[in-house]
């Protein structure tokens, strides 16, 4: 896996390139992947590719680091090549130590590759101080060379800290990969086109038994299989030299062929530790890049959301269609009674009981002959009937609290066009003393200014004497 | 006619009917957790059917519909008695008068809350309990039993008194079932009886019903963890942002420090509202925000001292909770060493974060200036270092996201968030606010988190938020 689905999923879900019902139509469609969010996202990332611009951020920064590493990896495969034509050079006059090439070959690649297990092992943490000593680590210094929009972008895309820090590592081990195999290659072509007298010095008292004891671990790998690339006890004591002595004395000299036997044993101690194991931990670490890039997938900023839309069945309450809306005609009735008169010449209610409009006239002190209930349960011949005997000006009670019908606007139609004037009188609940609340007031007020019939008029003041002549009534 | 009810039998229908102004669209609202259907005191706000699909991935499992109220009833009852058929063709007669009055205007109310009906909805006939019984209404019940489908009748209280016995007696002869509910005061308990009673009407709709309690359990689920991870992002971003600010002088000058903190506190304040807003879309309440606009905690803005009142901890809690967290951090450190510290790890610990958090008490975060050496100098400010504001912002989310939640859609009011003094105890009790402090002291830290973290602490806010909405 590379660093290309992580940059693709950034880029994708800065643009949103789906609606929630076409993420849940793919997450129905991709019912194998489900409880693998890692799938579902890389699976998403395909499908949702093409809709990006062209050319990807993920391309340009892959094809960046690519460059990068390429020629860090060919600085690298040079210096290794240097080094090795360094550590091997041959005057003839002094032999070459081979204590030296044991160091870069064995002891600073074992060093550097514990580093790497450690800097592996704190790979989630924000700043890997270690990581800072890779030559890979630059790498982010030379952004600064990429064109100025797509540095931008990079930097926009904030890279996790643990993916980061895996992609130096992993580079690192290609970077040193690439630079042991410079110092082998090395060793082979100057072995090859030269003769050297290899032999050992130092400063410590180490005598040629321990040496040979420690050269004959450090070739366990390849002791049993190539027995000639390790270095006998013999060959130790010929091959031991002091810098105060004779640099090359009569035994060296007799025994100039066999010096030159080191060779195998510094081959193989470089295959080993500089190019295979080196190797491994480049294995280990392109898992650890791999296992990084996936756990990188679920902490962009926008993948909880995805995959909560990917997952999540989508439940829905709403109406389909908007509503239209409703304006209300809060205009105020231009026919507005305040005070009613003494006498009508009739009272009618509509849904409401003869004897009740009794009470309501009496208590009222309105006379009048005739008391009709029209509407509710009555008939339209019976309403018309009324009609039929209504004249002059009639008041018209009607629960206040019941908004205004159809049926009842009908009824005052039919009502105002045979009479003079018709009062509407909204009245309020029993337990309420008849008395109607202001905000039941309006609603037949806000209906009568809709109907707007000159003969039609509304009863609108304070109800307190109805209401005081209602409680009489009812005693 | 008999094979237009059998059409759309596939999943069960429901028509809100009613007298105008019953409060039928209310009750719509609220069972469709729909905030955007019209509410008024004005009759006659509805003129069109509108259906409201409860729909899993795009499959209905049943169908609410809000209807016109009835407007010319006794015109209705007095066509369809001129038929005289027996109890089994009625329904026909009702057939036929909408096929008959499709085109007429007067009846158009009529029609609308017919059609559903006639097409199989089961009915819900919703009456004013708060409102005198009138037998101008056993018009419209005689109407709907001439339509022969099951139904219920759901007693609405509008005000506050009560004459829901009277509207028993009389509704209990026409309907099977006869219900209270108050679409204002309503809960997640009451919704789903209602939705049972429903399922009681017709027995091939139990199963579909079932399986919407269900599911409604499950969105009610979605929108406690959607809001805990909204949640759990503010106090995550807003401890810990950093904001910067460049300067070309020598020193900078108080404006700019001023200036500073005034753009860190604005991000915060719109981290906050953003929040909010999303949370309300969450619940559904999407119009609530429109009225809310300007409503900030009665405008107890997020940094005033009122507000760290009533959510933030005192100076002793705070006090306590430091020590605490100090002590758990010093106390690893005696175990890693096996207790050879001598116990001194947790006590340094507990002295260290006892401090910090008496004098973090109220600051907010320091201004430093920065890149004096790189040429570039700017201002910054930032992690949150206040100890305190993480729990006032917690308070203030959490009180918004409960009241949201526990908000009827067939609210229109203004969004009432009057302030509680005694919130902080209803959610903030010593283990919660020790598991806490764990998290804010790592967000405040400004390092990366593992993903682990932010979810713990999701999971956290999530079983809080759970609390604090079914209490």
């Amino acid at each position: 896996m590379n660093i290309k689905p992580y940059v693709n999923l950034y880029e994708l879900l800065e643009v949103n390139p789906s609606s929630r019902e076409e993420n849940r139509a793919f997450g129905l469609t991709q019912v194998m992947l489900k409880n693998k969010p890692v799938e579902q996202l890389l699976a998403w990332i395909e499908k949702h590719k093409e809709s990006l611009k062209k050319p990807l951020l993920s391309e340009t920064f892959s094809s960046y680091l690519y460059r990068v590493t390429f020629a860090l990896v060919l600085i690298a495969f040079a210096l290794g090549l240097l080094a090795g034509v360094g550590l091997l050079s041959y005057n003839g006059e002094e032999p070459v130590n081979v204590i030296y090439f044991i160091a870069v070959a064995i002891f600073i690649p074992l060093f550097t590759m514990l580093l790497t297990l450690f800097a592996m092992l704190r790979a989630r943490s924000t700043e890997g101080v270690l990581v800072h000593l890779s030559p890979a680590f630059w790498m982010e210094k030379i952004l600064g060379l990429l064109p100025g929009n797509v540095q931008e972008n990079i930097k926009a895309l904030q890279i996790n800290p643990l993916l980061a820090n895996w992609i130096i590592i992993r580079r690192s081990q290609i970077i040193v990969l690439f630079f042991s195999l410079g110092l082998l290659l090395s060793l082979l072509a100057v072995v090859v086109t030269k003769d050297i007298a290899f032999a050992w010095s130092t400063t410590l008292h180490i005598s040629p038994e321990v040496f040979h004891n420690f050269l004959h671990t450090i070739s366990f790998p390849w002791r049993e299989i190539v027995p000639s690339a390790v270095p006998s006890l013999e060959l130790i004591e010929q091959s031991q030299y002091f810098r105060l002595g004779d640099k090359l004395d009569d035994e060296m000299i007799a025994h100039a062929s066999e010096l030159g036997e080191w060779w195998k044993f510094l081959a193989f101690s470089t295959l080993f530790y500089a190019v295979f194991l080196r190797s491994l931990m480049l294995i280990l670490a392109s898992f650890g890049f791999s296992s990084a890039v996936k756990q990188s997938l679920l902490t962009l900023k926008g993948t909880t959301r995805l995959l909560r839309e990917i997952n999540e069945p989508i439940i829905s309450t709403h109406a389909m269609k908007r509503e239209k809306a409703f304006i209300s005609d809060d205009e105020s009735y231009g026919q507005i009674v305040n005070a009613l008169d003494a006498s009508y010449d009739g009272i009618q209610g509509w849904a409401i009981p003869q004897s009740e409009l009794f009470v309501l006239g009496d208590s009222m002190n309105i006379i009048s002959p005739k008391h009709f209930e029209v509407g509710g349960t009555k008939s339209f011949e019976e309403d018309s009937e009324v009609i039929f005997k209504s004249h002059g000006e009639v008041l018209l009670f009607v629960k206040a609290w019941e908004p205004p019908t159809m049926d009842f606007v009908d009824y005052l139609t039919e009502l105002s066009s045979k009479v003079d004037k018709v009062v509407v009188v909204p009245i309020g609940t029993v337990k309420n003393h008849y008395e109607a609340t202001p905000k039941e007031i309006d609603v037949w007020e806000n209906k009568l200014s809709l109907f707007g019939d000159m003969q039609v008029w509304l009863k609108r003041s304070s109800t307190k004497a109805l209401s005081r002549g209602a409680e009489n009534g009812e005693s | 006619m008999a094979s237009r009810r059998q059409i759309d039998f596939t999943h069960p229908k429901f028509a809100v009917v009613g007298h105008p102004n019953k409060g039928k669209s209310s009750i719509v609202s609220a069972l469709a957790f729909d905030d955007s259907v019209q509410i008024s005191d004005t009759p006659g706000t509805t003129t069109k059917k509108r259906s409201f699909p409860l729909s899993v991935d795009g499959k209905i499992l049943y169908e609410l519909f809000d209807t016109p109220g009835f407007q010319r009833a006794r015109k209705v009852l007095a066509w369809l008695e001129k038929h005289d058929v027996p109890a089994n063709k009625k329904h026909e007669v009702v057939q036929a008068f909408i096929d008959t009055h499709k085109d007429d205007e007067r009846f158009n109310d009529e029609i609308e809350l017919l059609e559903p009906i006639m097409d199989g909805a089961g009915i819900i006939y919703v009456v004013d309990g708060s409102q005198p019984y009138g037998e101008e209404y056993e018009t419209e019940m005689e109407i709907l039993r001439w339509t022969g489908q099951p139904s219920m009748a759901l007693i609405n209280h509008i005000d506050e008194t009560d004459y829901s016995e009277e509207w028993k007696m009389a509704l209990e002869q026409y309907f099977k079932m006869v219900r209270t509910f108050n679409p204002m005061q309503t809960n997640f308990e009451q919704h789903m009886n209602i939705l049972e009673s429903m399922a009681q009407l017709k027995e091939e709709w139990i199963s579909p019903l079932k399986v919407s309690i269900k599911l409604f359990k499950q969105y009610q689920e979605q929108m406690l963890e959607r809001s805990a991870f909204l949640v759990t992002r503010l106090v995550y971003e807003s401890v810990s942002a950093v904001d910067t600010l460049s300067f070309y002088t020598q020193e900078a000058s108080d404006e700019e420090r001023q200036k500073i903190e005034s753009n860190y506190k604005d991000r915060l304040r719109d981290l906050e509202v953003s929040t909010q807003k999303h949370i309300e879309e969450i619940w559904n309440h999407d119009h609530l925000q429109t009225k809310k606009k300007d409503l900030t905690f009665e405008r107890m803005d997020l940094f005033s001292e009122e507000t760290a009142s009533v959510f933030g901890l005192t100076r002793k809690e705070l006090l306590i909770t430091g020590v605490t967290s100090g002590a758990v951090t010093g106390a690893g450190i005696d175990l890693l060493f096996a207790g050879h510290t001598l116990l001194l790890g947790g006590a340094i610990g507990a002295l260290v974060g006892g401090t910090g958090a008496y004098f973090g008490f109220n600051e907010l975060s320091e201004v430093k200036v920065l890149g004096q050496t790189m040429g570039r100098r700017y201002l910054e400010i930032g992690p949150m270092e206040n100890r305190n504001f993480p729990y006032i912002l917690l308070g203030r989310a959490m009180y918004h996201t409960m009241k949201v939640a526990q908000t009827s859609h067939a609210k229109r009011e203004v969004f009432d968030i009057e302030m509680d003094q005694t919130f902080k105890e209803k959610w903030l009790d010593d283990t919660s606010r020790k598991s806490l402090e764990k998290y804010h002291k790592k967000f405040r830290s400004g390092s990366a988190l593992e993903p682990t973290e932010l979810k713990e602490y999701e999971a956290l806010i999530k079983h809080i938020l759970k609390h604090l909405i079914d209490a």
